[in-house]
């Protein structure tokens, strides 16, 4: 069954007296538990459609469904309840809370999920167990980014959504990064979709969105995608 | 054009930030407006009655003494110091004016220049029959001038011809005596004639008083002292002006508003400063780049370090005009009329030094805050600032170092007390504000349940009279009143007024009554309650009394007495009178001393319907039931409750204004965080509760520093009171918990609205712009 669908969405904008259709009539499908790149230049519409999918936008036409649910439609507070519940979230920036504590950023999770997982082994997991009482101004980009996904992951999310989770990071940091997604989404059977202008992270995808003025100008799926170690970038 | 260009960009950045500019200019205009109100209405009033004083040139000291010869009048005058002396006439009157209204009567001489009269119209001719009349009595009564008025003096009615209206020095506040606490224009005013007009009741001119002028900077305790000598056993007391009635009354007016002129508004430039400093350390922050922008277009630095300083100048500036314009014509135009103090008119003078002072002290205030938050940034070098600003540092805090209470605490609580910590300017800020408004709001809601309770203390617990009757001592001698027969409960009392002096060598005029042991209808009690007896060997003096004199319990004072030399009486009790102070003996006592027991007035509480035929006797000179004493005391109230509301709306704004402001900050500050845990999937209401927690926190705080404040303003406030009052300055729980609830209210409506306005915004929109 598909996990994630998508059905002629639309999102416009308006912006003064202009129409600007940052997507226009997208339909897709994935599947649970796969490894998904959204590729595009800027202003290509996929952060656009990462909000949509994440629940911090609505869609202007169309339909957008996942695990069965609509998601289009939903009220604010079954948007938020969503949001908590079903996506974990890690920014380009990683926008961890400044006033709390590695261990405490991840703990945020178990506040609000029903049924998180553990913050310390999480953070072990992507290798922060000596670090967890630091501050995020103590820590470098790559740590932060670590801390990151592990509170993404620690909400236990049906669906890890990743915002150029590379793009301030220098290529060796963010290779490690992109490993750690991939391995710790993999081991907990988490669906990932990640967007990027990076091409060559395609290339570890199983389903690559190619985005174009708003709308998929390609997709393309790989049967047996790349490790990050073979990635050039 | 390089200026324009800067004052258009601080004008567009204030507009950004309007609430925050908006509300240092309210807190601005509120410093300046208290300061230069509250200034304008002492120095008012301070300046009409000096001028008043000047104009009828009023003595410096009286003494009264029966009948003074011209060796006495020579002898003062001869006192080093002393460089002018009158006699004259004094003396509280009957009229047939309805609701019997009492004149005080002053007598001068034709040649008299001291104790003047200020005129309002007519004139006040020498050698004439005719009287000038109080003028505020004149319009109570619809009196003019070529009316007449009648006055009863010694048994003999005086039927005068009114030549003038006029004001006087001694009458600014016009209070019949000590039992009364407000002017009453219509029962009480005075009307000064001529000492030849008295030969129709006395057979001769009478005098009973010698007005004496000194050099200024005279020593007046010798005066007093060699006055004393001159006139020997015929003295009946001495009054200087400082303590008549009416200078004292004024004098002590002027204190207290000039202390809370001092004290009240500094609260206000405070919260200036500390609105401003984290107003313009945000913007400066904030505009990091833009500094680096400018530096590197080669402004200097002279000129940033003045552009971030004008937004400062602009908004202090505007606050102070507006408070200058609107504190002495919204406090002075007012209050002062309010007074009830009886000036020609009531002009609001203006204090300009002090206009001056308020003006720099808030452009420091403002100005001088937004030199201070930019200065630090200024230094650094443009490619430093337009680097991006190092990330905000998050920081243990001691909280942390109580393992089994951090670990309980929820993330959310954890990440609340680190942020209220970490900013402590903001918590101060708001502490201090809600800290003024509960503080006021706990010393004006004391004011008036004191004020309440002192109408209860007199005249429910103390006096449990129906009516205070004065008698004619001509006509009521102890026979008669021995054989009245009145169908109820009586007391006679004794009152006069006496030269008292203290161990200290204070000396002053002071009400004495005499009265039973039994003391059926005067009901006195201490501080605490519990009911105090005359003592038997000695007299009872007021408390504060006690205090206004530096008389303890035990202390010997002495009392004048005409023709008889001193009277050395230990005081041996206290009483707690909340309003009228004064000395109680028993006639037994009295009599023991050699004095003779002559009631001047009777207390009755009636068993039926009061004895009309004995009111109406030729006996009875006024009758005064307690409730129209009451109500007197209660109409003395209203510019009480005015003030109540005022500090109220103060306090109020205080608080709106500040928590207002902290809790913007403390979410504009945020905004990206809190825009990343809605991102997580936090609802609205727990996003609101990271911010507003904050300000209970606060406000807590500041409620529990209110209490010492809203203790030390009513304090301040009743020991300001005047003389005659005796008001505790205690502070009641019902108080307290009534300002708590009203400062929660209030906090709670400013939650509200930042809620609303949290809401506004959105959030993702917030945490899309950085990218």
């Amino acid at each position: 069954m598909d996990f994630i669908t998508f059905e002629n969405v639309e999102r416009e904008y308006h912006v003064g007296d202009n129409i600007i259709k940052a997507v226009d009539g997208v339909s897709f499908k994935l599947e649970q538990g796969t490894f998904n790149v959204i590729l595009g230049q800027s202003g290509a519409g996929k952060t656009t459609m990462l909000n949509m999918l994440g629940g911090m936008d609505s869609p202007t036409a169309g339909r957008i469904a996942v695990n069965g649910k609509e998601v289009s439609g939903m009220s604010e507070r079954e948007l938020t309840d969503y949001r908590r519940t079903e996506i974990g979230f890690v920014f380009q920036f990683y926008n961890l809370v400044p006033n709390l504590t590695a261990l405490e950023n991840v703990q945020l999770a178990e506040e609000i999920c029903k049924d998180p997982l553990d913050a310390k082994e999480m953070l072990e997991r992507v290798g922060l167990g000596e670090r967890m009482d630091n501050f995020p101004s103590q820590m470098s980009g790559g740590e932060q980014q670590r801390v990151s996904i592990a509170r993404a992951l620690a909400k236990n999310p049906q669906i890890v959504l990743c915002d150029e989770p590379t793009g301030a990071l220098d290529s060796e940091t963010g290779r490690k990064v992109l490993r750690l997604i991939r391995g710790v989404a993999n081991d907990l059977g988490k669906t990932v979709i990640i967007v990027t202008h990076n091409a060559p992270i395609a290339e570890m995808a199983q389903t690559v969105l190619h985005m174009r003025d708003g709308k998929i100008a390609q997709m393309e799926f790989h049967e047996h995608p790349k490790s990050v170690e073979e990635i050039v970038w | 054009m390089v200026k324009g260009a800067l004052l258009k960009k601080s004008l567009r950045d204030m507009r950004r930030s309007k609430a925050q500019f908006i509300s240092i200019f309210i807190m601005a205009a509120l410093a300046v407006s208290i300061m230069t109100g509250l200034d304008s209405i002492w120095f008012t009033v301070q300046n009409h009655a000096d001028a008043m004083y000047r104009a009828t040139n009023l003595s410096d000291l009286w003494v009264t003494v029966q009948n003074p010869s011209e060796q006495e009048l020579w002898g003062i005058r001869r006192i080093d110091g002393v460089t002018q002396v009158e006699k004259r006439f004094s003396i509280d009157a009957d009229t047939d004016l309805p609701g019997n209204p009492t004149l005080h009567v002053y007598a001068l001489d034709d040649r008299s220049t001291l104790d003047q009269p200020e005129l309002q119209g007519g004139r006040f001719h020498k050698s004439s029959g005719g009287a000038v009349l109080d003028s505020a009595f004149a319009k109570a009564h619809g009196l003019k001038i070529g009316d007449r008025i009648s006055v009863k003096l010694n048994g003999v009615w005086l039927r005068l011809p009114i030549d003038g209206l006029a004001l006087s020095s001694e009458q600014v506040f016009s209070l019949k005596n000590s039992a009364t606490v407000s002017p009453d224009p219509a029962a009480y005013g005075f009307v000064v004639i001529r000492a030849g007009v008295l030969e129709s009741v006395y057979g001769q001119k009478a005098f009973n008083q010698i007005s004496v002028k000194t050099r200024p900077g005279a020593d007046l305790t010798q005066v007093e002292k060699k006055a004393e000598a001159v006139i020997g056993d015929g003295l009946i007391g001495m009054t200087l002006q400082k303590d008549s009635s009416s200078v004292s009354s004024v004098d002590s007016r002027v204190q207290q508003i000039r202390t809370l002129s001092v004290v009240f508004p500094l609260l206000f430039f405070l919260i200036t400063a500390l609105i401003t400093q984290s107003t313009m350390t945000r913007l400066v922050e904030n505009q990091r780049g833009q500094i680096g922008i400018l530096k590197a277009l080669g402004y200097s630095k002279r000129s940033i370090l003045w552009h971030y300083t004008s937004y400062g100048v602009i908004v202090g500036v505007l606050g102070a005009l507006a408070g200058l314009a609107a504190g002495p014509n919204i406090f002075g135009r007012f209050l002062v009329p309010r007074m009830k103090l009886t000036f020609a008119d009531y002009r609001v003078n203006i204090n300009f030094g002090h206009f001056a002072a308020a003006f720099l002290l808030i452009l420091l205030c403002t100005g001088g805050v937004s030199f201070y938050a930019c200065w630090k940034l200024q230094g650094d070098a443009p490619a430093v600032l337009l680097r991006d600003k190092p990330p905000k540092k998050g920081r243990h805090i001691f909280l942390e170092s109580i393992p089994s209470l951090w670990q309980k605490m929820k993330f959310s609580s954890k990440l609340i007390a680190r942020n209220t910590l970490k900013n402590k300017s903001r918590i101060i800020m708001s502490t201090i504000g809600v800290m003024g408004c509960t503080g006021a709001i706990i010393a004006a809601l004391s004011i008036r349940s004191m004020l309440s309770g002192l109408n209860e203390q007199m005249y429910e617990t103390t006096f449990v009279y129906d009516q205070k009757i004065i008698l004619d001592t001509a006509k009521a001698d102890s026979r008669y009143l021995s054989n009245l027969g009145l169908d109820g409960v009586t007391q006679q009392m004794e009152e006069s007024a006496v030269e008292v002096i203290c161990p200290n060598g204070e000396r002053k005029m002071e009400p004495i009554t005499i009265t039973s042991k039994e003391s059926p209808l005067i009901h006195m009690q201490d501080v605490a309650g519990d009911p105090v007896s005359l003592p038997e060997n000695g007299a009872l003096m007021t408390r504060k009394l006690c205090e206004t004199l530096g008389v303890e319990p035990g202390d010997t004072i002495r009392i004048k007495r005409t023709d008889k030399g001193y009277l050395s009486v230990p005081i041996l009790q206290t009483a707690y009178f909340a309003s009228g102070q004064g000395i109680y003996m028993t006639d037994a006592y009295w009599k023991s001393l050699g004095e003779t027991f002559q009631p001047t007035a009777l207390l009755v509480k009636w068993n039926g319907a009061p004895d009309q035929r004995f009111l109406s006797s030729d006996a009875v000179a006024d009758a005064a039931t307690r409730e129209s004493q009451q109500s007197g005391l209660s109409s003395s109230t209203q510019v009480v409750n005015l003030s109540v509301m005022m500090m109220i709306v103060m306090g109020a704004s205080l608080a709106f204004v500040v928590l207002y402001n902290t809790s913007i900050l403390n979410f504009a500050e945020r905004v990206r965080d809190l825009a990343t845990l809605r991102v997580l999937g936090f609802h609205h209401r727990e996003i609101r509760n990271l911010v507003l927690v904050e300000n209970y926190f606060s406000v807590l705080l500041g409620m529990l520093a209110g209490i010492p404040v809203g203790r030390y303003m009513s304090w301040l406030i009743a020991s300001k009171m005047g003389e005659q009052m005796d008001l505790l300055g205690n502070v009641t729980a019902p108080d307290v918990l009534a300002a708590g609830a009203m400062t929660l209210c209030f906090a709670w409506i400013v939650n509200n609205v930042v809620a609303r306005k949290m809401k506004q915004i959105d959030m993702l929109e917030a945490l899309k712009s950085v990218e």
